[in-house]
């Protein structure tokens, strides 16, 4: 989940900074890293996916260290975003969140129903998205990794004036978060990475 | 310029620059009485002098976005309504005045130095009537009628190396990035525009007053502007307490001058001297419900989905005081929900709203299937399958319908 109007761009310059200092890496490059066409584990590690094409992996930041949430792009992220959520456990958050900010991302709990997860998404959206308007298309049962889950289509009319189209599928498997989700222009990008997701969703397997 | 400009610390930091912050220093004015303000502009106002030419085309820019931007509200009446207000209360450039309505869910309007108004969908919200409203438009007219901009723009070129506008506007805004001011409007960040708009005390005071007068003249309650003003405040402070922080830590400057209270209290003062006694006021009210009753649910749920539960609670409670309905207490309980704070008890809080909500003939179908739900995690499972068979029944082509009919069974 790439919160792009606001934090994306003030990130960039800071996540170099940090992975500098931390794990060595420099310049501008190290950003991102290839995801190859091959199984792959995600988040936390706990899920595997197999993309059908060559993805990149966003780095973790400094600030941005959720370590069950991964964020892949293929032509940045003010374009298009997967984001992996692999078993976010009760009373965690999506994004790292300080708790003096008066508008907050709602944390997840392991009782919640497929509609609160939409709500925790869409005030994310709000909150740090910078999203001026959020249209849910519709809420679905389907299965992920064997489990039962949902669906949720929605669209986002963001601070940039962009009208952003999403794909999230997940359960809560075992009173944890797993979740695939594709976040991308709505015009062109959507509809051309929609095939990558349902590929990723499809293989998504839980590793044990 | 904008009503909260002086106390709004997001704006400050957006605008950041010791040159935005020392317009506003300085010492308390004294009260501005509203009877000594006359409008400085006529109707068909155009400028003659080449700087404040310069500074209109800019502005011209700036509207021209402004105009195209898809954030505007769909014109559903709310519109042609509130430019009929900008032309009961804009004094003599009532006819020249344009007004654009923004879904930006933040308390603010603003009013730019050629002429046009900015009123933001978080301020609709938090209107309890049309005189309210009348009154925040007044204040901003009262900027344009008082030639505010280039009056302070002349003023701070006398004080500074800045050589032109386009210099100010590269050097407040963005940083000093210097990027076209389209930009920021693309991005919604009109919070920054604002910084080239923060006038100094003795520019606001005399838009409080001016306007505090052409409300008055228009059969408006003068208290009505004070009563904003106290939301305001009271707003700010609920949020920062919520976050255990006072609402202008960090910044010194309103630490050593209370502007706000101090603002509120000349409000006051005027007010209590431009009411007639016995005369009854006209507040609006109803007009003003029904006009934005299209888009109410809209703006409560564009506040209660950013999590600011300290901002949402007092908002709601603020227009609940003109008496509780099944809206408003369906969104307080989607603030305790969004909330989550188990120490507080927050689920049993949002059920116990809910439940209240669905009495009301006009609870909106959101609240029953959140009643069911609610219904649902406390193992009352029949009762919460009848609550989500109600959601269903008012919103057969829901988009959850699919889901809510599994939860069902």
């Amino acid at each position: 989940m790439r919160f792009r109007t606001r934090l994306a761009i003030a990130a960039a310059p800071l996540a170099l900074t940090a992975c500098t200092g931390i794990g060595g890496y420099g310049g501008f490059g190290d950003y991102y890293a290839l995801v190859r066409a091959r199984e792959v584990k995600v988040g936390d590690g706990s899920m595997a996916v197999t993309p059908p094409r060559e993805w990149n992996r966003q780095r973790r930041t400094f600030f941005d260290d959720i370590r069950w949430v991964e964020d892949w792009t293929l032509n940045g992220p003010l374009l298009d975003d997967m984001t992996f959520i692999s078993g976010l456990p009760h009373g965690e958050y999506l994004i790292h969140t300080n708790k003096h900010d008066a508008e907050q991302v709602p944390r997840f709990d392991s009782d919640m129903t497929a509609p609160e997860i939409q709500a925790m998404l869409e005030s994310a959206y709000r909150v740090r998205g910078g999203a001026v308007d959020f249209k849910t298309i519709s809420l679905t049962p389907r299965p992920f990794m064997g489990y039962p889950g949902f669906q949720l289509d929605y669209e986002h009319l963001d601070g940039d004036e962009l009208w952003r189209k999403g794909r999230a599928v997940g359960a809560v498997i075992g009173g944890r978060l797993y979740l695939v989700m594709l976040d991308a222009a709505r015009s062109h990008y959507f509809p051309d990475e929609i095939r990558d997701f349902e590929a990723i969703t499809a293989s998504a397997r839980l590793r044990s | 310029m904008c009503i909260r400009c002086e106390i709004s610390r997001r704006a400050l930091l957006a605008g950041g620059g010791a040159l935005a912050a020392s317009l506003v220093s300085g010492p308390a004015a004294a009260r501005i009485k509203p009877a000594d303000m006359v409008p400085l502009i006529g109707p068909g106002f155009k400028p003659v002098d080449r700087d404040e030419q310069g500074l209109w085309e800019q502005m011209d820019r700036v509207e021209e976005e402004i105009a195209g931007t898809n954030l505007l509200i769909p014109d559903n009446g709310i519109q042609h309504y509130v430019q009929q207000l900008i032309g009961k209360v804009g004094g003599p450039a009532a006819k020249d005045m344009r007004i654009y309505l923004l879904r930006i869910p933040e308390f603010n309007a603003m009013m730019f130095p050629s002429g046009f108004a900015v009123v933001f969908s978080g301020l609709l919200l938090r209107m309890r009537d049309e005189a309210q409203l009348a009154g925040v438009i007044a204040h901003e007219s009262g900027h344009f009628l008082r030639r505010h901009m280039i009056r302070q723009w002349r003023d701070m070129r006398r004080k500074s190396d800045l050589l032109s506008i386009g210099s100010m506007v590269a050097g407040l805004g963005g940083a000093g990035a210097g990027i076209y001011l389209g930009d920021y409007v693309q991005l919604a960040q009109l919070g920054t525009i604002l910084s080239l708009f923060r006038y100094n005390r003795e520019l606001e005071a005399e838009a409080d007053a001016m306007g505090l007068r052409l409300i008055a003249e228009a059969g408006y309650a003068p208290m009505a502007m004070s009563d904003t003003w106290a939301q305001l405040i009271g707003e700010l402070d609920a949020s920062a307490k919520y976050r255990r922080k006072h609402r202008d830590r960090g910044y010194d400057l309103f630490e050593t001058h209370p502007a706000a209270e101090s603002r509120m209290t000349d409000l006051r003062v005027s007010a209590a001297e431009m009411t007639v006694p016995g005369r009854h006021y006209d507040t609006g009210r109803d007009r003003y419900l029904s006009t934005i009753a299209p888009i109410r649910q809209m703006l409560l749920d564009d506040q209660v989905k950013l999590n600011d539960p300290g901002a949402s609670q007092y908002v709601i409670e603020t227009l609940a005081q003109d008496g509780w309905n099944g809206l408003l207490r369906f969104y307080e309980g989607e603030v305790w929900r969004l909330r989550n704070r188990d120490s507080e008890g927050d689920w049993t809080r949002a059920a116990q709203s809910y439940a209240i909500a669905v009495a009301y003939p006009d609870a909106p179908a959101e609240a029953w299937r959140w009643h069911g739900v609610a219904l649902m995690k406390e193992g009352r499972q029949s009762e919460a399958r009848a609550a989500l068979s109600r959601y269903l029944s008012m919103q057969p082509h829901a988009v959850d319908a699919a889901y809510i009919r599994q939860m069902i069974g």
